[in-house]
């Protein structure tokens, strides 16, 4: 057969891109379980290395059982609320059908353009309570997860993750630990603009809500201030109602 | 053994190895060299792709149309890549390091080593001696990458696999992590096979 003519080479590729589009589709579809509980884990790991949950299972790491039975001895209770800032519904805790709203990009749009939002907030018996914010980084999207005090405005920490910020700048959100670390103790200034001050030498002021943006990363900390500022307004008037400051 | 099959097998470990002689593949072994656990996955998803790919392309050698040749190349490595990425994110223990290895493996794609070996070899030789070299230029690959993540993980973070092998006053070698002192290993170790082989010195 004369395997340069035209004829021979259409048919040929065709066949090669569907045969190949066959066997990718079907290894997606019987991997798709295993990798959506492997994506589950992984936020409820980001959830409570924000949240000061320390795991107590070795096999923490890599089973995911573990992760969630730790997420199920330590949630309390999670809901979601509007943009209203009304609770509108009630997420599962219960070890079997743990119920997340881990698909954000749908819920950032609402939070843009309202319409039906719902936003999760999940609150452990530590009390100390767990928001997502999500938002555009410099090549992708980037989100994370911050816990608040008991007091609704004091965080008690952040995790942040993101899907293909540059290696060694923008990644260094997610890869440094001084990073996070530094938004521990830090205050949302619910009730006032703007709530959260992410960008350069912002700390010199000494304002409790202002956290130095990370150097050789603008972009990536521009888009991370705005997630925080877009994410924080839409939870500002859930908080203000539900979680009263001690000292005030 | 034919003495054929095992050439095929240890010329790419050695006299031919991909990285330190044909000099391929030296992007992402500067990439994925800062944990030996990375470089681990990493060497067993590119010998798998090799191998595999050179498998499917030799079976395929007398029906490929020449003129579209390396794009059904291109199809079939594709195809690999994104069946052991699928495969990594689905285990429970290699997701976090399919995220960390994160676009690296997407990239295998275009690892020269993987096109290399397809063109020169499995394209013109029979199913089973493609198979061998595809898995031999992996292995050869992925030698170079472990020793040279075992240098930079012990002196860049003094742990192995995770695990602190240095005393804990020891002080990180923060140039160890970045991608030029990878760059610098690899002249080393060419260097240092170069001055063992003689064959390879240039006249």
């Amino acid at each position: 057969m004369n395997t340069n003519s035209n004829a021979y080479t259409v048919i040929y590729t065709a066949l090669v891109v569907v045969v190949v589009a066959a066997v990718l589709a079907f290894t997606a579809m019987k991997l798709k379980p295993s990798q959506d509980a492997n994506a589950k884990a992984e936020t409820l790991r980001q959830m409570m290395s924000a949240a000061q949950i320390k795991p107590t299972d070795e096999l923490y790491a890599t089973r995911n059982a573990g992760v969630l039975q730790l997420y199920a001895d330590n949630i309390d209770r999670a809901y979601t609320i509007g943009l209203d800032g009304q609770e509108n519904g009630t997420l599962s805790t219960d070890l079997k059908k743990i119920e997340l709203i881990d698909k954000l990009k749908p819920q950032n749009k609402a939070i843009k353009d309202g319409g039906e939002a719902t936003l999760p907030v999940y609150v452990f018996k530590s009390g100390i309570s767990v928001i997502p914010v999500y938002g555009a980084g410099l090549w992708g999207p980037i989100w994370g997860y911050i816990a608040f005090q008991p007091d609704g405005r004091t965080i008690a920490g952040a995790y942040f993750d993101h899907e293909s910020e540059t290696p060694g700048l923008g990644a260094k959100i997610k890869d440094e630990a001084w990073f996070r670390e530094k938004f521990a103790g830090k205050q949302v200034a619910f009730g006032s603009e703007p709530l959260f001050n992410l960008a350069k030498n912002a700390e010199q002021s000494g304002a409790a809500n202002a956290v130095d943006a990370i150097t050789g990363a603008t972009m990536t900390s521009k888009g991370l201030g705005e997630a925080l500022n877009v994410w924080f307004k839409a939870y500002e008037k859930h908080f203000s109602a539900n979680f009263k400051a001690e000292e005030e | 053994m034919d003495p054929k099959l095992k050439e095929t097998i240890l010329n790419p470990i050695l006299k031919g190895n991909p990285i330190t002689v044909l000099i391929l593949g030296i992007c992402s072994s500067l990439a994925v060299t800062v944990q030996l656990k990375g470089a681990l996955v990493m060497a067993i998803s590119v010998t798998l792709v090799t191998g595999l790919s050179s498998l499917v392309c030799s079976l395929l050698r007398n029906t490929i149309p020449m003129r579209v040749r390396i794009i059904v190349q291109l199809v079939v490595v594709a195809l690999m890549v994104i069946l052991v990425d699928q495969i990594l994110k689905a285990g429970e223990g290699t997701y976090a390091i399919d995220k960390q290895l994160s676009v690296y493996i997407g990239l295998i794609i275009t690892n020269c080593i993987v096109m290399g070996r397809i063109e020169a070899f499995a394209l013109g030789n029979k199913p089973i001696p493609s198979l061998l070299d595809g898995l031999a230029n992996g292995v050869g690959y992925g030698l170079i990458l472990i020793i040279v993540a075992f240098f930079r993980e012990l002196f860049g973070s003094g742990t192995l696999f995770g695990i602190q092998i240095l005393p804990a006053g020891y002080i990180p070698n923060n140039l160890v992590i970045l991608p030029p002192f990878a760059l610098i290993l690899l002249g080393c170790i060419i260097w240092a096979q170069r001055a063992w082989d003689k064959d390879l010195q240039e006249k």
